[in-house]
């Protein structure tokens, strides 16, 4: 099943002096379950693409529909809600709200969405739990570390039971081992539970471990191609 | 909702200094405003008091042209039918006092002087005012007595003393004329110098037959069984009262002169604390907007990740209102004890205001106004302030941009 559907996205930038095109004619679909890494050098408009197909920005041209619906004519409100529903975020940083345990921080999605405080409470010891908390639950951000708090934004990213998680340069801040780590849950999450994950990063090890590679160049597709991924070891 | 209170109270303590300055100055104006304010209104409830206890009472009824033209010739009918209509509302009212009061001349063998002559019921005057503990020398007046009281002053300047005989003359109602021989029954000291040298009384039998005025008063003062039933005892008795002759005035009517100056006078009040809490209100402002800035990209992720505007708007909202009603709360536990304290324990007056009060037979104190109006308001106001400041960032929520901000 396709979950995300670009057709020709643009996205024009009115600077002072010229207008750039960050995303320039953007076709792509990802299936349910993919592993997808976006690349390409830096100001190539992944992060622009990103947001579009997240629901957090409007594209110029073009359109997004996620598992059949059109969100690029969505007003704010409806679009907060359907992000809501739909999509996990994983930022690059301020994922967090600092004054929420981490527990607390995988509760509110969920209250959010109306969720019952039973089930809310075993989500999150459950995921926490996943992403190798569990003796960190009831600790706030400012006592983890870097590695710590993206996974709880991952936790938090699936709390809310979304059809695809959007992670824009996830491991930025991180040093490698970190870095690595949170990737191995990652990947971990979309092999046992056929997770659609869609990344963007600069990392090559990152990289190597997506089995779709999505490369673009000036806020073009240059290449997309599917292989092998490296496997981390066990 | 227990989750955005959660949020906004653990907000406000993540810069826990500033959080403490701001209350700190809410604290203080509430403070300084209560503390002001019930001086004030304090010492107006007790200039107030004294004037109802001593003189006007709380409600009166009189002629309908008294009120303009206080002269013998504007008296009321005191009489059964008038007395019936009272005992109607026998339950509602706790006492009245009837008063007849007209000017004569007195005389002793050495000396003549114009006076001010009161036929009073005894008993009910000094229930009302307590004028029999003034009395210096002689002894009190009997309802039938043919005799009177004369105050200190008046019988220093007519040579007279306990057991001496007035003369008094003079025009009775509707211009008749009108003398007697009164021996004087006792002597009595009024705080009130002007009184005190003009004041002659008499039973209201003895003074109703002097005036030529059987059956008549020119006042009944009327105290109803609570002060707060004031109003509505008086308009009850205002309908049950033939209006071409009667009036029922109380005491806000009688005193609309001294109420207007003191609105005036406090309303300078009002314009001081006024000005402290707008100082007070851009401090708030600037905690609130600062809160607020530090949180732009916290605010961007919220709402991208799928909080409602409106959620944010009230967890801001909601930080603004309980910084002050912390400050609100503090001020109000810190103050009302003190107030109490003041208002049980008044702080006496020096110098000249003092003389002046003791003359006037007033306790040379302010109390404290301990009515709960003067901590409501405060409170009120500050939350009204409040709520204005955290409209603030209530706007900027709405209007956030999610992207840039929420890389
Ligand atoms: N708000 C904006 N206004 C104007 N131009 C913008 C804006 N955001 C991005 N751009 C431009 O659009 C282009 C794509 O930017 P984008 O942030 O999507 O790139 P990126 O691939 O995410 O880069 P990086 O790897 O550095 O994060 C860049 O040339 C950038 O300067
Ligand atoms: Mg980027």
């Amino acid at each position: 099943m396709t979950v995300i559907k670009t057709e020709n996205l643009v996205k024009v930038y009115n600077s002072k002096h010229l207008p750039v095109r960050a995303v320039n004619n953007v076709s792509l679909e990802i299936e349910e379950g993919e592993f997808t890494a976006i690349v390409g050098p830096s100001g190539s408009g992944k992060t622009t693409l990103l947001n579009i197909i997240g629901g957090l920005d409007k594209p110029t041209e073009g359109k997004v529909t996620i598992a059949d619906t059109d969100i690029t004519g969505l007003s704010d409100s409806k679009l907060i809600d359907f992000r809501l529903k739909n999509i996990g975020f994983v930022f690059q940083a301020y994922n967090l709200i600092p004054v929420l345990t981490a527990r607390e921080n995988v509760n509110f999605i969920m209250l959010l969405q109306g969720r019952s405080q039973r089930e809310m409470n075993e989500r999150a010891e459950e995921l926490l739990t996943q992403v190798g908390l569990s003796d960190k639950m009831d600790v706030r951000p400012n006592k983890l570390s870097g590695g710590q708090q993206q996974r709880v934004a991952v936790a938090r990213a699936l709390a809310s039971h979304p059809r695809f998680i959007l992670a824009d340069e996830p491991t930025a801040n991180l040093d490698s081992q970190s870095a690595m780590n949170l990737l191995d849950i990652m990947w971990k999450l979309n092999q046992e539970e056929n997770i659609t994950l869609v990344f963007s990063t600069h990392d090559q090890r990152v990289i190597d471990r997506a089995r779709r590679v999505v490369t673009l160049v000036d806020g073009s597709i240059a290449k997309d191609e599917v292989r092998e991924p490296v496997v981390p070891a066990q | 909702m227990k989750t955005w209170i959660k949020l906004a109270w653990r907000n406000i303590w993540r810069n826990k200094r500033r959080s403490f300055i701001s209350i700190a100055s809410v604290l203080f104006a509430v403070l300084f405003a209560i503390a002001a304010d019930s001086f004030e209104r304090g010492s107006y409830e007790m200039q107030i008091e004294n004037m109802v206890m001593f003189s006007t009472g709380y409600i009166r009824i009189q002629d309908v042209l008294y009120e303009d033209e206080p002269s013998l010739d504007h008296m009321m009918m005191y009489d059964d039918a008038l007395l019936d209509v009272l005992d109607g509302f026998s339950d509602r009212i706790e006492y009245t006092v009837p008063r007849i009061e007209g000017f004569a001349l007195a005389a002793s063998d050495r000396r003549t002087r114009g006076v001010m002559v009161m036929g009073i019921d005894p008993d009910q005057e000094d229930r009302f005012n307590g004028l029999s503990e003034r009395l210096v020398s002689g002894s009190w007046l009997e309802p039938g007595d043919e005799s009177v009281l004369l105050a200190s002053g008046a019988a220093d300047i007519l040579g007279l003393d306990v057991g001496d005989t007035l003369v008094v003359i003079g025009q009775g109602f509707q211009g008749i004329n009108s003398s007697g021989l009164y021996p004087v029954k006792g002597i009595v000291q009024l705080a009130v110098p002007d009184m005190n040298n003009n004041m002659v009384y008499m039973p209201l039998a003895a003074a109703q037959w002097f005036f030529g005025a059987d059956d008549m008063v020119t006042s009944l003062i009327v105290m109803p069984d609570r002060p707060r039933n004031t109003e509505r005892l008086a308009g009850d008795l205002q309908t049950a009262l033939d209006d071409e002759w009667y009036a029922v005035l109380t005491w806000q009517d009688m005193m609309k002169d001294f109420l207007r100056a003191m609105e005036m006078d406090m309303a300078g009040n009002k314009m001081i604390i006024l000005i402290l809490y707008i100082v007070i209100g851009f401090g708030l402002f600037g905690t609130i907007l600062t809160m607020m800035l530090e949180r732009i990209r916290e605010f961007a992720m919220m709402i991208a990740i799928g909080m409602k505007r409106y959620q944010l708007a009230l967890v801001c909202l909601m930080e603004s209102i309980f910084l002050s009603l912390i400050g609100v709360v503090a001020g109000v536990i810190i103050t009302f004890p003190i107030t109490f304290y003041f208002n049980r324990n008044p702080i006496p007056l020096g110098g000249e205001m003092a003389d002046f009060m003791a003359e006037y037979g007033f306790e040379a104190v302010i109390p404290t106004s301990i009515d709960p109006v003067v901590f409501v308001s405060q409170a009120v106001a500050i939350f009204v302030i409040a709520f204005l400041i955290g409209l603030y960032p209530v706007y900027k929520v709405f209007r956030l941009q999610v992207i840039q901000k929420a890389k």
